[in-house]
């Protein structure tokens, strides 16, 4: 392949991961919400999408097409109107702790320590179960110095930066273990360095130089282009109006990555490939 | 201390302290132009001051009352955090008791007394009963408010971490209604006060002067029989240094309990 090549836009039920199972599939998914003076309005039509183990799934498009519809029905915090959400062949039927989230504006618990926040889900839910309080406390450790927060334990949320905050999530999300990670725009609030600095920590963490079948299989969703490419394995680009898949794009880049891959010429290619899918409508968007 | 308390603090305080001394000046002043013994003297009050001090009186007599305070109090909390949890996070509860709740909250906690009286009679029972229905309603509607400020991604983190509902409410519901809970708590409190000294007031009149104490009770001694201004006086200014002395201690407690409230 040259750097010229731009990749076909694959059929939704086609993977390269092809000879790994299916961890998360959406089956014809829409979704409708009702609307105070009665109507209805379509956030999500016809939606259908495989997750393959240990994939980096990347949703991007405008605001309003419908992709945080999409992770929320993943996470079970909403269900769909019509078609099926499984993780594992079996129906999503509500929140689970396999599937662990990291939302965008952090969601920590001001009144928790940051050895509080990380400790959460194992004190008080099901991922602690088993483990007794020496397992917890160095599932805890581990997760801090995961992110790079050592020295920080005893610090309270809004004593953090916005960058620090979305590292105590991530900790918290990985001391959970959970089999899949949903992430809505968890960089979206970040200025551009700490983005590009918590891009490479992310892939990282998430361990992209393990193979695919040990790593977790992740959904992430951004309105940044360059931030997909850069971490995914397959971008999904949707458009709006109603919510709809527009198209699905491997992303060849090799990993591990880092900054040589955002010079990487297939890089630049990928990036101006989606600008032109959703430049029409993100155009529009800044006019109507 | 004083030594390094910039100028300009000092002058300020110096400057605040002016009316009040000026006041006290005035108010002396004028009593010593009066011919009748009973008036009311900054001198007086001082000396009435120290004495019932000295004898036990006050202290004894504001005892009485604030453990009467803390029972009505404690009582209040008990019934209205339960309560008022339930019907921020239920709106069925909610919706069913809200008219119930506001109904009863313009009543004022001195008008519920002939009741408390007739069924309790004019003893500790019913300065409890009186006490907790003044503090209740403060309690209820700010724990009403805080549980139904949660953040709902809190909620949401906790509900993809598997929490159960009762760990949910436990974990993040009460942490985040517990800034609200406190200033319902403080304002209960200080309500609190202010009903048990009226109902001791009241009650001081239906009991004839005998003897159920207090505070208020005191102060009607002192109004009705033995006639001493310059003891009300005192009274007056002991009810109103407990209340700032409650106050304070409950702003202490919510800063050391809460440390991450200033940030919410």
């Amino acid at each position: 392949m040259t750097a010229t090549d731009i990749p076909r836009a694959t059929s939704p039920h086609e993977s390269p991961r092809a000879g790994l199972p299916v961890r998360l599939r959406l089956e014809a998914v829409s979704k409708r919400f009702a609307l105070p003076d009665g109507k209805e309005t379509i956030a999500l039509a016809d939606f259908s999408l495989d997750i393959r183990q240990g994939e980096f799934l990347v949703i991007v498009g405008p605001s309003g097409c419908g992709k945080t519809t999409v992770l929320n029905l993943l996470a079970g915090l909403q269900m769909p109107s019509s078609g099926g959400v499984t993780l594992d062949d079996r129906a999503i039927e509500g929140p689970g702790p396999e599937r662990g989230v990291v939302f965008q504006d952090y969601a920590l618990f001001p009144w928790h320590t940051v050895w509080g926040n990380v400790e959460f889900g194992l004190r008080h839910g099901p991922a602690g179960r088993g483990l007794d309080a020496t397992g917890r406390k160095e599932r805890v450790r581990q997760a801090i110095d995961l992110v790079g927060l050592a020295g920080s334990d005893m610090k309270f949320p809004h004593q953090l930066s916005g960058g620090m905050r979305q590292r105590v999530a991530l900790a918290r999300l990985m001391a959970n273990e959970p089999a899949v990670l949903l992430m809505d725009e968890p960089l979206a609030a970040l200025d551009a360095q700490t983005r590009i600095i918590l891009q490479d920590e992310l892939l990282r963490i998430w361990g992209q130089d393990r193979p695919a079948a040990q790593r977790r299989t992740v959904v992430f969703i951004t309105h940044a282009i360059d931030e997909a490419v850069f971490l995914a394995d397959r971008i999904a680009v949707m458009t709006t109006h109603p919510g709809r898949l527009k198209a699905v794009i491997d992303v060849p880049l090799p990993r591990p990555r880092g900054d040589a891959t955002r010079a990487h010429p297939q890089f630049q290619a990928l990036s101006q490939h989606i600008w032109s899918l959703i430049r029409d409508e993100a155009y529009r968007a800044t006019v109507t | 201390m004083t030594a390094t308390m910039p100028i300009a603090t000092r002058h300020r305080l110096l400057l605040g302290a002016l009316l009040p001394i000026a006041a006290i000046v005035v108010w002396q002043a004028w009593g010593m132009a009066q011919s009748n013994q009973r008036v009311p003297l900054p001198t007086r009050v001082v000396a009435n001051a120290i004495a019932m001090i000295a004898s036990g009186d006050l202290p004894d007599a504001l005892l009485q009352s604030l453990g009467r305070v803390f029972g009505g109090f404690a009582i209040a909390a008990l019934l209205a955090i339960p309560l008022g949890l339930a019907m921020g996070r239920s709106r069925a509860i909610e919706r069913n008791l809200d008219p119930l709740v506001e109904s009863f909250r313009p009543i004022a906690a001195i008008a519920i007394l002939p009741l408390a009286i007739l069924w309790l009679g004019t003893g500790t029972p019913a300065a409890l009963m009186i006490v907790a229905y003044a503090a209740f309603f403060p309690i209820v509607v700010n724990t009403i408010a805080g549980a139904k400020r949660v953040n709902p991604t809190l909620l949401a983190a906790a509900s993809t971490m598997g929490l159960s509902p009762w760990a949910t409410l436990r974990t993040v519901v009460i942490p985040s209604a517990l800034p609200s809970i406190f200033v319902g708590l403080r304002i209960g409190l200080g309500v609190a006060w202010t009903a048990i000294v009226a109902a001791e007031l009241a009650v001081g009149a239906k009991a004839g002067g005998g003897g159920s104490g207090g505070i208020g009770q005191m102060m009607f001694v002192f109004y009705a029989y033995s006639i001493e201004l310059n003891r009300i006086v005192v009274c007056m200014i002991a009810v109103g240094l407990v209340a700032l002395v409650l106050d304070r201690l409950l702003r202490a407690m919510l800063v050391l309990l809460l440390p991450w409230s200033k940030a919410t």
